[in-house]
């Protein structure tokens, strides 16, 4: 057995508290491993203690060792690159804003590897192509999509020969395809390699397999082989964790939908002269549930905003069958503060809202607790309070309204899973209750597939078809 | 909300409003204390040392130093702070109504904004300031005319995206007006900005008083300006070097104290 | 680049045509009769009559109704007929050529010196961050720029001139004289250069870029090389266009200070001394300037940043 990286007992701590707890992990080569939690359990720490780049005022004590060779933070910057790599969280920050592709692989063969210019030329010529990204050789980083983007930090981070690669939340932010093509090309380094994945996505360690480390809190909770853990977890925590994910969700009964709400038909839109969907026509009833999917800049958020009347059709129409004053049609952001001033308490802006259209305030306490969220919070303002709670706020102050329409604009894919789940099932439900139709927006297939009475696909304005689970 | 300001200063915005306190406060109890007249010249007693009653000594007029510094510092407080209520007034109104209404607008808006940074401010305030020499209107209107643009820049720059933005657009969606928008999520977006603009166009403005009364393009002798102050005394270098660097070292003051009050972010 | 061009170009028309305006309105402002000034400023003071004042006005259309006297004189300021000094007689195209020659020394040699200041600088703060030498250069900064460029100047002159005579207070004619008014202009451009240079410097030395590059492999020193400089510097070219203002309002000042005979000190001048054609030829040539040298820094971030011709 090849031990590539061994940690014995590693701590890290603030001048406060303890963010990761006496860990010890071995990373051995043809195996996989992946630490799997949720954020805030230290799981970047981790990656960072191993690199040696942690944060100034984080004390780090215990034993790393690569190779088999103890070393001192300052020694392991000497395999930076030529035995040791990390794959970033953001490759598009990772790469440099005003460099070509090509070069910044290049770049490794020439300035580290110490190849001629027509030799290094060809190496990443030969590498690229492998990654399929020989046509993006001349552009930007900013030019690039979340996956290729990652693809080419891949290149450049293992161009010098790094055998034992890091990868911090490699497929943040990426779709479902873009997703899988990463951890392809993750699994494969591990071949001759060895591969330490740092994730909170439960489907990316059951595609990896290995080995599996569940943290929370910054301690280890429970391992094992991938298999295992997944199969049969035993710690409560991983229980709820695997649950999470969207592919081990419980159906939710589709509904019966009688009642047509708005009808779209031959609906398209375009932006900066580019056609994001056309011949796009379906209804949408009183209190269903609608899922749209797509890759990210497909339109998903277009279509959103045109059904809200945000903006105009470019052709095509939308007709509603009744008459629906415009705060009964709502939306929740991705982002949960970018929607509430952070200048107020939260009790504040719910009050303007109750005086605005004279609703009555004694509807907010059974709401809070419908939504399991403690009054004391909205003494608070929106930067105080973590994204699921003020998500539910969101959810909250729609509520307050009795939408007849809601377009929740991917609503958790900025929360932990756990937090995630729960936010999907409260608006579900909420939908069904007020029968409200709601158009849930995602780039998690899985997760529109368990909840919704249809879903809209996006994919390629030639290709998109409905798929109708009502009929 | 200005509890909370206050709260946030930093020591070195604290030292700048201290600076500035204090040199107002000196500024405005000087007459009470018989330093009142600052043209009423005893040439035989043309540069005076300090003594109880010149306490900074006197010029080249024999003038009373105290005098004549607590009335510029009067001047400078008073034309900076009118020039920055005119311009940050004209300049956040046409910012926000650039940023909110149709492309039509904010083409008009930005292209007067655009002439008028065609020009360095000076030299602007320099020719509005020739159209009538000594005048203390045209000295004001020609800094003001130079200072709104940057207001109205910063406020169109940061409240552009905030339009397009979430916060506004579901304020909207859930009914409510353009004013209510304004208070709820405009003005505290801006107001921070504003604040730091606000404090740096004061320094800016008493720069271009005293820039202009050097280059004798400003106010007009016998009127108690530090730039003029400085010019007029340059000459007795040698032989009052302590009076001259009196209103060098006030400038000075003033303008390090609203920069220090802006709050260091370069 | 066509884009930035173009509108250069219109914002060189808006400045000549405010500048126009200006001095028109200022030109109708002054005490007295125009003609008889006028012809004044052509044939010496003794030498002028009714009928010399009744010619010129005949001549410059000064009975015309007032909006064609504007067209007309907006229409001189397009073909660069800018008139004769009201003060000297001298044509005003000849006083600019002379005065632009010395401004741009000055100029260059502000900015020349203020790089080899504020260069090292901005990088060794953007390196220390937060350490002593940051926190020095930061002090001394404020301190700089929380005056006026002439009590620099003023300082500078009581110390190395009156009190060191290590240089001459004023005059134009050799090097040492150049020595004071550019050491001053400069000190006052790095102050405020040298922070952008460490901000720039500090914000690319913790971008994950930056810490990306050494872990593929790369060297301090190579990755500097190969993904700090260029970077640096972006933020900074683009910033000399907004301290540009700072450039030609200091060149007004310490010409008036060292009687520098530059544009500046033209301007102040004519200011004073209410000469119109000199006061519009000297804030044009200010404006020219100003509008040149932004185009020149357009140009550079142009071609420095690969991203703008992404766009075009």
């Amino acid at each position: 057995m090849n031990e590539l990286i061994s940690i014995k007992n590693l701590s890290i701590r603030s001048a406060s508290e303890t963010l990761v707890d006496s860990l010890s992990l071995t990373l051995i080569q043809g195996e996989p491993l992946t630490i799997l939690g949720e954020t805030g359990s230290g799981k970047s720490l981790l990656a960072q203690a191993i690199m040696g780049i942690l944060p100034a005022g984080l004390s780090c004590q215990g034993d790393i060792a690569l190779n088999g060779q103890r070393m001192t933070a300052k020694e392991r910057r000497h395999y930076w690159g030529r035995h040791l790599s990390m794959l970033p969280q953001e490759p598009w920050q990772s790469l440099d804003p005003v460099m070509q592709s090509r070069e910044q692989v290049a770049e490794v063969y020439r300035e580290v590897l110490a190849y001629s210019a027509a030799a290094a030329q060809k190496a990443t010529q030969t590498q690229l192509q492998q990654l399929g990204l020989a046509d993006i050789q001349h552009k930007l980083p900013s030019q690039l999509s979340g996956g290729m983007a990652q693809r080419l930090a891949f290149a450049a981070a293992t161009a010098a020969g790094a055998r034992m690669i890091i990868a911090d939340e490699p497929t943040k932010g990426l779709d479902t395809g873009q997703r899988d093509g990463i951890v392809q090309l993750l699994k494969s380094q591990t071949e001759n390699g060895g591969l330490l994945t740092i994730t909170h996505d439960v489907a990316v360690a059951q595609q990896l397999g290995g080995r599996i480390i569940v943290m929370r809190h910054g301690k280890v909770v429970e391992q094992g082989s991938a298999s295992s853990v997944l199969t049969t977890p035993i710690a409560a925590y991983t229980q709820e964790l695997i649950a999470a994910a969207p592919c081990y969700w419980t159906d939710v009964t589709p509904q019966q939908c009688h009642q047509p709400l708005l009808t779209i038909r031959n609906l398209a839109q375009q932006r900066n002269g580019k056609t994001l969907f056309r011949h796009l026509s379906f209804t949408v009833h009183h209190g269903e549930i609608i899922g749209l999917y797509g890759d990210s800049g497909c339109g998903k958020s277009t279509l959103g905003d045109t059904l809200l009347g945000l903006l105009a059709p470019n052709s095509g129409n939308i007709e509603w069958h009744a008459d629906i004053p415009r705060h009964q049609k709502l939306k929740l952001y991705q982002d949960p503060p970018s929607s509430f001033s952070p200048a107020a308490s939260l009790q504040t802006l719910l009050a303007d809202v109750v005086r605005r259209h004279g609703l009555q305030a004694e509807q907010i306490p059974p709401l809070l607790q419908a939504l399991a969220l403690s009054p004391s919070l909205l003494t608070r303002s929106s930067h105080d309070v973590s994204g699921g709670e003020l998500q539910r706020i969101a959810l909250l102050r729609a509520m307050l309204l009795s939408p007849k329409l809601l377009v929740a604009d991917e609503p958790t894919s900025r929360l932990d899973p756990i937090t995630a789940k729960q936010i999907i099932q409260l608006l579900v439900k909420a939908a069904r209750q007020q029968q409200c139709a709601l158009l849930l927006i995602s780039h998690d297939e899985t997760q529109l597939k368990k909840v919704c009475d249809q879903i809209i696909y996006l994919q390629d304005y030639a290709r998109e078809n409905v798929i109708n689970h009502c009929d | 909300m200005l509890k909370n300001r206050l709260k946030q200063m930093s020591p070195g915005q604290w030292t700048g409003a201290a600076i500035l306190i204090l040199l107002l406060l000196s500024a405005w109890m000087a007459p009470l204390f018989g330093h009142g007249q600052p043209n009423l010249q005893h040439l035989q007693h043309s540069f005076a040392p300090a003594s109880a009653q010149l306490p900074l000594g006197s010029d080249q007029f024999g003038r009373d130093m105290l005098a004549r510094l607590a009335a510029a510092v009067r001047l400078s407080f008073g034309l900076s702070l009118l020039c920055v209520a005119s311009s940050a007034f004209l300049g956040i109104s046409l910012g926000v109504m650039a940023a909110w209404s149709s492309q039509r607008i904010d083409a008009v808006i930005n292209f007067v904004a655009n002439t008028v940074m065609s020009l360095p401010g000076l030299v602007l305030v320099l020719l509005v300031a020739g159209l009538a020499p000594g005048s203390f209107t045209m000295l004001y209107l020609g800094i003001s005319l130079t200072l709104w643009v940057e207001y109205f820049r910063v406020v169109r720059a940061t409240v552009q995206p905030l339009v397009n933005g979430p916060e506004l657009q579901s304020s909207m969606m859930l009914g409510f007006g353009r004013w209510y928008q304004f208070r709820r999520h405009i003005w505290p977006a801006i107001s921070g900005n504003v604040l730091t603009l606000a404090a740096f166009g004061a320094a800016t403005s008493i720069l271009m008083m005293a820039s202009t009364g050097f280059v004798y393009a400003g106010l007009k002798p016998p009127t108690a300006e530090l730039g003029l102050m400085i010019v007029e005394l340059f000459p007795y270098f040698a032989d009052a070097t302590w009076v001259l660097l009196q209103p060098l070292c006030i400038l000075l003051l003033m303008v390090l104290g609203f920069n220090l009050l802006a709050g260091q972010k370069a | 680049m066509k884009g930035i061009l173009i509108k250069r170009l219109v914002q060189l028309l808006m400045m000549a045509w405010s500048v126009g305006t200006i001095t028109f309105i200022l030109s109708r402002m002054l005490p007295g009769d125009m003609a008889y000034r006028i012809a004044a400023g052509r044939y010496g003071d003794d030498a002028v009559t009714a009928a010399a004042a009744s010619a010129v006005r005949q001549e410059l259309g000064l009975n015309d109704p007032v909006w064609l006297q504007y067209l007309h004189w907006l229409g001189e300021l397009l073909q660069c007929n800018l008139g004769s000094s009201l003060v000297s007689g001298n044509p005003i195209t000849a006083e600019l050529q002379h005065q632009l020659g010395y401004t741009l020394i000055l100029a260059a040699a502000a900015i020349l010196l203020s790089a080899v200041i504020a260069l090292p600088l901005g990088l060794i703060c953007g390196f220390q961050a937060n350490k002593w030498i940051d926190r020095c250069g930061l002090l001394i900064s404020t301190f700089l720029r929380s005056q006026p460029v002439f009590c620099l100047g003023l300082i500078l002159i009581l110390l190395f001139s009156l009190q060191l005579k290590w240089f001459p207070v004023a005059g134009f004619d050799s090097l040492p004289h150049l020595f004071l008014p550019a050491l001053t202009l400069a000190l006052s451009l790095a102050a405020l250069s040298s922070r952008v240079i460490r901000n720039s410097t500090l914000r690319v030395i913790r971008s994950d870029y930056y810490l990306f590059s050494r872990i593929k492999g790369l060297s301090r020193q190579q990755t500097f090389r190969r993904h700090g400089i260029r970077n640096i510097a972006l933020p900074v070219v683009a910033f000399m266009g907004i301290q540009l203002v700072g450039l030609i309002e200091g060149v007004i000042m310490v010409e008036s200070l060292f009687a520098w005979p530059g544009i500046g000190h033209g301007l102040s001048h004519a200011v004073f001394s209410r000469d119109i054609p000199m006061l519009q030829g000297t804030a044009l040539t200010c404006g020219v300037l100003f509008v040149v040298i932004n185009t020149l820094v357009d140009g550079c971030c142009y071609l420095l940043d690969p991203r703008s011709k992404m766009t075009c």
